[in-house]
Formats: structure tokens, sequence, C-alpha cells
């Protein structure tokens, strides 16, 4: 249990993305978001949580997908750098899953080198890829 | 032990005791007999001295013991306050600013502590020789308080001994207690306060050697005694004192009603023998005590982050309350609307406190400066009085913060440029000494701070002539300015009016980078003068950074605020009286032509469905001279709005200063004026 891991496992797409569990603060239902002008096209605006502003951005379009409508699965999952929260728009969060380290690969090498920027590496469940994002990156405004 | 913990309280302190002994010495340059200022510098010197000791700044340590050996002197008469003293005095403190700045740098500071301990011993020996010899010695260990820690066993007067009588009728045990701290602790004040924290736990302290002031002020050796009076068994009362880290050795003893001195024999600190007379010393000291402690006032010292986080707790409170003053209303509970109406006073009143909390008055930044003057004043061979009004005038504790160094370049600049030499003073029919005036008031929600001197003020023909040859403006601009805008050249960049550089200013970086703090601090500063009579300079800043009125405005769906300060009026206008001059929309008010700002435009806003309403209305922003008017769909309202920060992810974005939360919980964002005209 030493080497494991937990992520929080979320849908973008078709396909499954997770993060470390201990950089998330919380996870949200939709809300209103105030949109910022003068932002890249990803960075949706800025909510309200408990009285502080927070940015959010919409994690497809961050990661060059085609952008949707968000249903009512949609969620804003809170991550808690040193200095900062950011909310992230995933399509929905499925579980929160233990993965030993042995099970966790290097981002495999087809992928763009933009797309690797954003990659920690693929984890490996039961037959399931889960794609382990690079936050700090992911976040970088 | 980690020393570091404690760091930011000893320097907070340290800074404190340094002002406190600024403040001091100045006074008693103007008035050397008083004795009860050379108290109060020897009590701040001592507790530096102290608390410098205890972690580990040696240096500070041996100034201030040398600094009280010659305070000492003063204080016993048997050497006279001279400006040679005070001047030394005043060494010694920018001595100690500098090495605690040191401190906080991490920078290493290479001063000449020897020498000026050097001179320091050598007034202490001065005019001391015929005096008795053990004067010098006995300087160090001066104070009532520390006799008493010389006979550090405990005296029970008449009152104590009835009091323990009585607990003995009750059933109750007195005992006397006597801890020791081991070795090499530091902060033994604080180890002591758990100490009587867990005695009082078990029952009523009565007394203690030494007096509880003394050893909050860590003015005793390593161990201290209290009579405590309890239920408790002896092996309870030691084992939880023994309980705490630190604490070498707990010795308690039962002390028996009615028999006062049998308990003198087992006293822990070596007894010196008990004189007759003993007994005044210690109700002496009593007495003393009692001064002491109405001068100490009760705050706590509270991390800025915390009030801000506490204010945005607050802010939450009021939206929730909004919301549910909403549902009350909807669903007609009149219960609920009754219980909202009085939660609505709470809140409001919680709010004003947390604002006023952060207030803090404006002399914490005044006080540094009456020493500034008097040694610029020094270094210029100026004469000049320094008069400071309203310093209790509270501001937000980030302006005054922030506020500081613009305040030292206009008193600079009023001292270096401003009052003239008491030759050219004289001659030109004034009195000698110049007046500076630093005046703060509170004018509605603004603090307005003014420097003002009695000097020879700005010709504004000279500027204009200055500011052509520095290459800052063209002949042709420079005579087309009138009286006062001539006088703001003085904030343009690079523009200095001194002759020669002096260390003191004329740099000429000075007053643009005033302006600019100031305006940064959602302020503004103008300029007046009188050729001959002198110049005041106003400075107008918002009571609070935190909380400002503002208009909030819809553009299509989206709400957005304007900070009222920047607005100068609001209208309505048709479509067809927007003209256009040279493809830029204008219109015109009163007379005078306004560009058109179309705000959806520059903000993206989103493209709207339907017709384009004929009636529109204009928001007219000023900043400074300029103007421009706004477009927008909608007025909402004017509102107090908390300002919130968008963090640092999206800070710096084009257009927009901030973002507040509305009564519905929404995010709107503050318009940033100035970036959109």
């Amino acid at each position: 249990m030493a080497d494991d891991q937990q992520f929080v496992a979320f849908r973008l797409g078709g396909e499954e993305y997770g993060v470390s569990i201990l950089q998330i603060q919380e996870i949200k239902r939709m809300t209103d978001i105030t949109r910022v002008p003068h932002t890249p096209d990803y960075v949706k605006g800025v909510i309200n949580l408990r009285g502080s502003v927070l940015p959010v951005i919409d994690l497809k379009t961050r990661l060059h997908f085609a952008s949707s409508d968000y249903t009512d699965d949609a969620r804003i999952i809170i991550v808690r750098f040193e200095e900062y929260s950011i909310g992230m728009i995933v399509d929905a969060v499925s579980e929160v899953l233990w993965l030993p380290a042995d099970q966790i690969e290097p981002s495999p090498d087809f992928v763009g080198e933009l797309e690797a920027e954003y990659i920690r590496g693929v984890g490996k469940m039961d037959g399931r890829l889960i794609i382990l994002l690079n936050m700090e990156n992911v976040a970088a405004i | 032990m980690d020393v570091n913990q404690y760091m930011g309280m000893f320097l907070d302190e340290a800074r404190e005791h340094l002002q406190a002994l600024n403040r001091c010495i100045l006074e008693l340059e103007v008035s050397p007999e008083n004795h009860q200022l050379l108290d109060e510098i020897f009590r701040s010197a001592h507790t530096l001295k102290g608390m410098s000791a205890t972690m580990g700044f040696h240096d500070i340590a041996e100034i201030t013991h040398e600094m009280e050996n010659v305070l000492d002197l003063l204080r016993k008469g048997q050497q006279q306050v001279t400006s040679g003293i005070i001047d030394l005095l005043f060494k010694c403190l920018d001595f100690l600013e500098q090495l605690v700045e040191a401190i906080v740098s991490g920078a290493a500071v290479q001063l000449d502590t020897v020498g000026l301990v050097t001179r320091l011993r050598e007034a202490a020996a001065g005019k001391v020789a015929d005096a008795k010899p053990a004067a010098v010695e006995a300087a160090v260990v001066p104070s009532a308080a520390e006799t008493v820690m010389e006979t550090s066993h405990v005296d029970l007067n008449e009152i104590d001994q009835h009091v323990i009588d009585v607990a003995d009728q009750k059933g109750l045990n007195a005992f006397e207690i006597t801890v020791t701290l081991s070795e090499g602790c530091l902060l033994k004040a604080a180890r002591a306060y758990l100490v009587f924290n867990a005695l009082e736990d078990f029952g009523d302290i009565i007394k203690s050697v030494p007096e509880v002031d003394e050893i909050e002020k860590d003015n005793f050796d390593k161990s201290f005694t209290v009579v405590l009076v309890s239920a408790e068994e002896t092996d309870r009362i030691q084992q939880a004192v023994m309980a705490i880290s630190e604490v070498e050795q707990v010795a308690v003893k039962g002390l028996a009603a009615g028999s006062p001195a049998a308990e003198k024999a087992n006293a822990p600190v070596q007894a010196a023998a008990k004189e007759p007379g003993t007994e005044d010393t210690a109700s002496s000291v009593v007495a003393t005590t009692v001064v002491h402690k109405s001068k100490v006032s009760q705050t706590v010292r509270v991390d800025t982050d915390k009030l801000d986080s506490l204010l945005n707790l607050v802010g939450e409170l009021v939206i929730n309350k909004t919301r549910l003053d909403q549902i009350g209303s909807t669903h007609r509970l009149h219960d609920l609307v009754e219980t909202i109406e009085a939660m609505d006073r709470i809140t409001t009143d919680l709010q004003s406190v947390v604002m006023k909390v952060r207030m803090v008055p404006i002399g914490q930044v005044f006080n540094r400066f009456p020493r500034m003057v008097r040694d610029l004043a020094r270094d210029l061979a100026k004469e000049i009085n320094l008069v400071i009004e309203g310093e209790e005038t509270e501001l937000d504790r980030t302006v005054i913060d922030e506020i500081g160094d613009p305040l030292v370049h206009l008193l600079r600049n009023a001292i270096d440029h401003g009052v003239e030499s008491p030759r050219e003073r004289t001659a030109a029919g004034k009195p000698p000494a110049g007046e500076v005036r630093l005046v703060a008031r509170q004018e509605g929600n603004n603090v307005v701070i003014e420097v003002i001197d009695n000097g020879k003020g700005m010709d504004s023909e000279v500027l204009k002539r200055k500011a052509v040859e520095k290459g800052l403006l063209t002949q042709v601009e420079a005579d087309r300015l009138d009286q006062s805008e001539a006088l703001k050249i003085v904030f343009l960049p690079g523009f200095s009016t001194a002759q020669a550089v002096t260390d003191v200013s004329g740099r000429g970086v000075g007053m643009d980078a005033v302006r600019s703090k100031i305006e940064s601090l959602g302020g503004n500063v103008e300029v007046d003068t009188r050729l001959g009579q002198g110049s005041r300079f106003t400075i107008r800043l918002p009571l609070t950074l935190a909380i400002i009125q503002a208009l909030l405005i819809a553009l299509g769906e989206e709400k957005y605020a304007i900070p009222l300060s920047a607005i100068d009026s609001t209208i309505k206008v048709n479509m067809s009286d927007i003209k256009t001059i040279q493809n830029r929309e204008v219109i015109l008010l009163r007379g005078s032509v306004i560009p058109v700002v179309r705000l959806e435009h520059e903000l993206q806003v989103p493209e709207k469905t339907g017709q384009e309403n004929e009636e529109l209305y204009i928001v007219i922003v000023q900043i400074g001279e300029r103007r421009a008017g706004f477009l927008v769909d909608e007025l909402i309202g004017q509102q107090e709005i908390v300002i919130k920060s968008m963090g640092t992810l999206l800070g710096g974005i084009r257009c927009i200063a901030g973002a507040t939360i509305l009564g519905d919980g929404q995010v709107a964002l503050i318009l940033d004026v100035a970036a959109l005209m």
C-alpha cells in the first residue's frame, strides 16, 4: 500500500482521467459562472466559492477536445495549489480509486509534445486506462 | 527549541520599543528634566535588552546594556542630559534599528558596535568619577523589581496569611510551590504562564514571588515561587506542573495556617537574610506594579490574513442572509422575516466591527517623522518645527502600510526645497524657524493628509522653464499651461528643481513615484502654492480598499460594477444623440465633446438577440481631467461592494480591476475605468 496513490477519476468525452486526491479541495455541481473578458477561450470565467472568487477553466477546451454543452452530470473540480485554487469543469466524476505505483506508466510516446506536457502518466486498472493529469501545467493559464 | 517561531513577535516588539525610544528621546531633548521620560526610556531599553538576549542577538543586547548604564546615571541625576548625550542615544537607536532590520533581511551588517559601546562607556564614566564607584556596576540591576528578585522567597503579609487562615477553615490547603525552569529555557515568561495556568486549574494563586508582572516581563532568574490555595493533594499539583516542558524541578510545600514565619527555612533561592523593613519594600513594589498594570493595554496581535478571511466570512454571511430574506418574502413566512430582521442588525454591526478592526490610526506612520525631520533639519542646517495634527485618524491597514514612503518624500521635499535657510528667511522678513505641518483628517469616505510648509513656495514660471529645459515639455505646450496645470509639472517623471542632487532629495524620481503610489491606492494628490508663502500637498485617500461604493450596470445578461469615485454623472440619450467625429463616436454634454465607449464591444459581451434600444444610458466617467461616456444597457443601482481579488492567475486582465460578490451570490466584475477610457 505504501506506494499506492488515491486518484479521483472523471470523464472527458469518451476518456477517463485522474487527478491525485491530495490536490483536490472539493467537487461542486455546476454553478453560475461569470464570464471574464480578454482571457483565453478555455477560461470560462469566475465563480463564488463561499466568498472567494475563483477562476474556472473548461478542461475539454484546455485539452483541445471539441467542446459540448454541459449535462447534469457535469461537475467543477476545485484543485488547490500552494498559492491559489482553480476550478475545472469535467463531464462527470466517476469514482475515487487506488492505483498501485507499478500500475502507472509514463505517458505513451504517440501523444504530441503539447499534450505530453499535461499528462503525468497512464494508470491501468482492470483493463481501464486512466490518464493522469499534471495539474500544475494544466492550471497554468 | 526553535527560536524562529518567536521571531515575528520579537521583531514586532523590538520595532515598537525602538519607536517608543525614538519618541521619548525626542521629547527628552526638549524637556531634559522629565524623569518620567527617562524612566520610560529606561524601561524600553531594558525590555529590549532582555528580549534580544533571549533570542541570542548579542549585539543588540550589548548596546542596550550600555545604554542602560548611561540612562541610569541620567535617571539618578549623576549626569546631565546634554545634546551630546542625546545624539549618542540617537546614534544607538540607529544602530539598533539597523541591527533589527538586518535580522529581517538576513543580511550581515558591518557596524562599529565596539566603537559605539566604547563611546557609551566613556559617556557613562565621563562625570561619575567622583560619585560612588559602585553606582556604575549597580546600574545594571537598578529597578525595584529586581531587588525583589534577590529575596525570592515568599514573605506572607497579614492579608495573605488571613486568606490562608480563611481557606484553612473551609478545608482548603495552602501550598508554597517553587518552580525551577531548566537551564537555557527561552521565553521563561511563556513557561511561567503555562505553570500559572495549570495551577489555576487547582485553585487560586494568592501570591507569587516575583510578582506576576515581573514574571511576565521575564524579570526573574530560573525559578519563581507561588502560594496556591487548593483542595488538591501535593502529588497531583506536582505532577501537573512537571508535565509542562522545560520545568526542571517543582517543590510543593504545605503552608500551615497561622504560622507566617515557619516556612522560610525551605525557601528555594538563597534566602537573603530578611532585614527589618523588607516588608515595606515588598508592599511598595506591589504599589508600583499596580501602576504598571494600567499601562499595559489589552491587545492581541492578529495576522492581517486572518482579518481578511474574517471579512470574507462576514461578507458570505451577508450574502446568505439576503437569500434567506428572499425565501422569507416569497413564501410569506412572517416568523422568518422577523428573525432575519434581527439578524440583519447583527450582521450590519458585525460588518462594521470587522471593518473597524482593520483600521489603524495613522499615528503609526506619523510616529517616525519627528526624528526624521530633526535629523534632516540638522543635516541641512535649517530650523524646522514639525507640527503633527490628527494622528488619531484611522485608515485601513493596507493603506497605512503603503502611505509611509510617499509621505517621507513629501516631507523631505518640503524641508529640502520648501523651507529656506534661517538666513534667507530672516532676509525675507519671516521667523528663522520654518514650519512644516502634517495634518490628517477624515472627510466623508476619504482621509485627507496634507503636508504644508511655510517656505518659499513654487514659481510656476520657473517650473515651466525647467520642464522645457529638461525636454519634458515643448515651449508651446508649456506656454499653454495655466497656473494650476503648471504646478502639476512637479509630478512629471524625471523632473527635479534642486540645483544640485543632495542625498536628501532632488534625484527627480520622487514626485512621480509619489503620485503613482497614491493613485494605486485609489487616491489622488494635489498641489497648491503661494510664492514666498509656502506650498501645500493634499493627498486624498479612500478610507478602505476593501469596500467601495459602486454603480451596478447591465450589459445584456451580464452585470458589472463601476466605482462611484470615477463617475461624474449618468445620462439618458437617444441613439441619434451620438455623433461621430472622424469615425469616433462622441456626445455633447453641457457644451463639451465627450468620447463614447461601447462597453459591450470593449468587454466582448456576446451579441444580444433582439432589437437595439432606441433609449440608451451613458455613464460619464472622469479620471483627472479626462472624461468619457460608457454606453450601457441598464443602470441597476448604487451599492456598497466588497472588492475581491481574482487571484494570481487572473490578475492583470485588461479592463477589469477586480470582482465582487452580489447579494444573490453571483460574481460581478469591477471595471478598470482608466483602462477603458
